[in-house]
């Protein structure tokens, strides 16, 4: 099912993005977390948009490197002389990028931690002040959680238009969009949500809905009903993306 | 089973009169076909096909009785295959390609990858990306050759080779065929057609429209002789005696008769008798043989004089 060589390739190839990806989301949450300033909005900023917006851009390219562009540029022929199925081609491809977010998310996380530990920030500071005590390590843990399922599921809609289109101007253009759409409309939703009238319509126009860190913060349980909806998308995405590249013509 | 590759009546339409219309060989084991036709005629597509990259739109493509389309890993252990195109996968440089394409193929036969880089005479230290294009096609020379595949699809394998390289290329195959491989060979490029296949299928406007055997181009597919006479009864008795004629030119009294090898003896007898004041002979090569078929469409019904 999995084929280490190509996900070999896959992780060098893509190490560029990958890596300034991640490391601008770590030293944003660094910042956020630690420095006086910036503190009172680490969730509005940071989390309200740095995390969709980040591995957003990461999954729009690398979904597409991973199939469409492969094809449209003929490289994917070199994988398909061997003797690799296409069936495992697109389950490593998916792999690849399913666990570059994880493994995003978990640097990312594990820095909020440190910095968590070493000094916590308040609910007040925040500007929670119906809330007492100090964000906790579970809570940093469950809004990563939330934001990385709606994060697959924005890559799995990327990688299905990668695999449904053998031209990269397509896949990216659809993916372009549908990920340009769910952020801008999560930001606009984000300022409804700030008091900003009518604006707060804008959460029905986006996948990033289901990302809910308010429900954390108030240790509800919405946050993980909503988390259904994600993982629904990028299994019925994921899906798609693999059926269809297995079975279509590729102009190789 | 003796034939290994087998296409049967292949058609896969792609509007404006593109693609691949009923086309049908087969190549048999350890034999050398070679796939002879200008661009765009259908020879990738067909390879596309047998890679099972496409599914036909109605026949059948199989190698080693296995539907390409549908049986592709399988059939790719045994498969070696250079495509047309010297598209390589970015961010490695050669070893860690040749090394990538190991570890897919499953296989790992260091002396014989070594061998090849040898006689192609690979620096494999290059990023991919700055290679030239002859180096990126004889980096997929070598990974296409280095499991020692029963089965060669060639696509065109020599466009972006130096001459040099053609030449060790082409040798390279000669190689190749001792060894019993069975090959499919793609190009435009007469020479290497004609020195390495054993039989040679001529495609255009994606229908297959002459198998020939490659002996008989070697030694000239038929010839045309010209004879010049000295007065016209005799140019007029020539014309008549049944022979084929491809030409007649009444001003210099000069005729050119179609002969195959085995017409030579009614030949050398019809012009026995008469006043010949001289004579020349000229063998069809493969060359001409194709562009007898390719310009045959171009301008209507002009066969060219050959």
């Amino acid at each position: 099912m999995l084929s280490l060589p190509l996900l070999k390739q896959s992780i060098k190839s893509n190490a560029v993005m990958w890596g300034s990806m991640t490391g601008v989301m770590t030293l944003l949450c660094i910042q956020f977390s630690s420095l006086d300033m910036t503190r009172s909005l680490l969730f509005t900023i940071f989390y309200g948009m740095m995390t969709t917006i980040l591995p957003g851009i990461y999954v729009l390219v690398t979904a597409n490197k991973l199939l469409a562009s492969q094809v449209d540029r003929g490289s994917m022929a070199y994988v398909l002389s061997t003797p690799i199925k296409r069936s495992t081609v697109t389950f490593t491809q998916a792999f690849y990028l399913v666990n570059s977010l994880v493994l995003m998310f978990a640097i990312q996380t594990g820095a909020h931690l440190i910095v968590n530990n070493i000094s916590p920030i308040s609910f007040a500071t925040l500007g929670l002040n119906m809330l007492k005590g100090d964000l906790t390590s579970k809570m940093i843990i469950q809004v990563n959680l939330s934001a990385l399922m709606v994060c697959i599921a924005l890559a799995a809609v990327c990688f299905m238009f990668s695999g449904v289109f053998s031209s990269s101007k397509y896949a990216v253009g659809l993916s372009g969009a549908f990920t340009g759409v769910s952020i801008l409309a999560n930001m606009l939703a984000m300022f409804g949500s700030l008091g900003v009238e009518g604006l707060d319509k804008f959460k029905y126009l986006t996948i990033c809905t289901f990302y809910d860190y308010q429900s954390v913060l108030f240790s509800d349980s919405d946050w993980m009903v909503k988390m259904i909806f994600p993982i629904a998308i990028a299994v019925i995405a994921f899906g798609i993306g693999e059926i269809v590249f297995s079975k279509k013509d590729l102009p190789l | 089973m003796n034939d290994i590759i087998k296409v049967s009546n292949l058609t896969h339409d792609y509007g404006h009169g593109r693609g691949v219309f009923d086309v049908s060989f087969t190549v048999k084991k350890g034999e050398t076909l070679g796939f002879l036709g200008p661009n765009g005629a259908g020879k990738s597509t067909t390879m596309r096909h047998l890679m099972g990259f496409s599914s036909p739109q109605s026949g059948n493509v199989s190698i080693n009785g296995l539907d390409c389309r549908k049986s592709t890993g399988r059939i790719m252990e045994k498969v070696g295959y250079l495509p047309g195109e010297v598209a390589l996968p970015d961010g490695l440089n050669g070893r860690e390609f040749i090394k990538m394409m190991q570890g897919m193929h499953k296989t790992k036969n260091d002396e014989r990858t070594a061998y090849l880089l040898k006689k192609f005479r690979l620096d494999t230290d290059v990023p991919v990306r700055k290679m030239s294009i002859g180096e990126k096609r004889k980096l997929a020379v070598v990974t296409a050759f280095m499991s020692d595949p029963d089965i060669l699809l060639l696509d065109e394998p020599t466009s972006g080779l130096d001459p040099l390289m053609q030449e060790v290329f082409i040798d390279f195959i000669k190689e190749e065929k001792q060894r019993g491989k069975t090959i499919l060979l793609s190009s435009h490029i007469f020479s290497e057609v004609e020195a390495l296949c054993d039989r040679i299928a001529i495609i255009k406007d994606g229908r297959l429209v002459s198998t020939v055997d490659a002996q008989e181009v070697r030694h000239g597919l038929h010839n045309i002789m010209t004879v010049e006479f000295k007065d016209k009864d005799d140019l007029l008795q020539f014309c008549n005696s049944g022979l084929e004629l491809s030409g007649r030119d009444d001003k210099h009294l000069r005729c050119s008769v179609k002969v195959y090898d085995e017409d030579i003896n009614a030949f050398i007898s019809a012009v026995k008798c008469l006043k010949i004041k001289g004579f020349s002979e000229h063998s069809v090569t493969l060359e001409e043989y194709f562009m007898h078929f390719y310009k045959k469409d171009r301008a209507t019904g002009g066969v060219c004089y050959a």
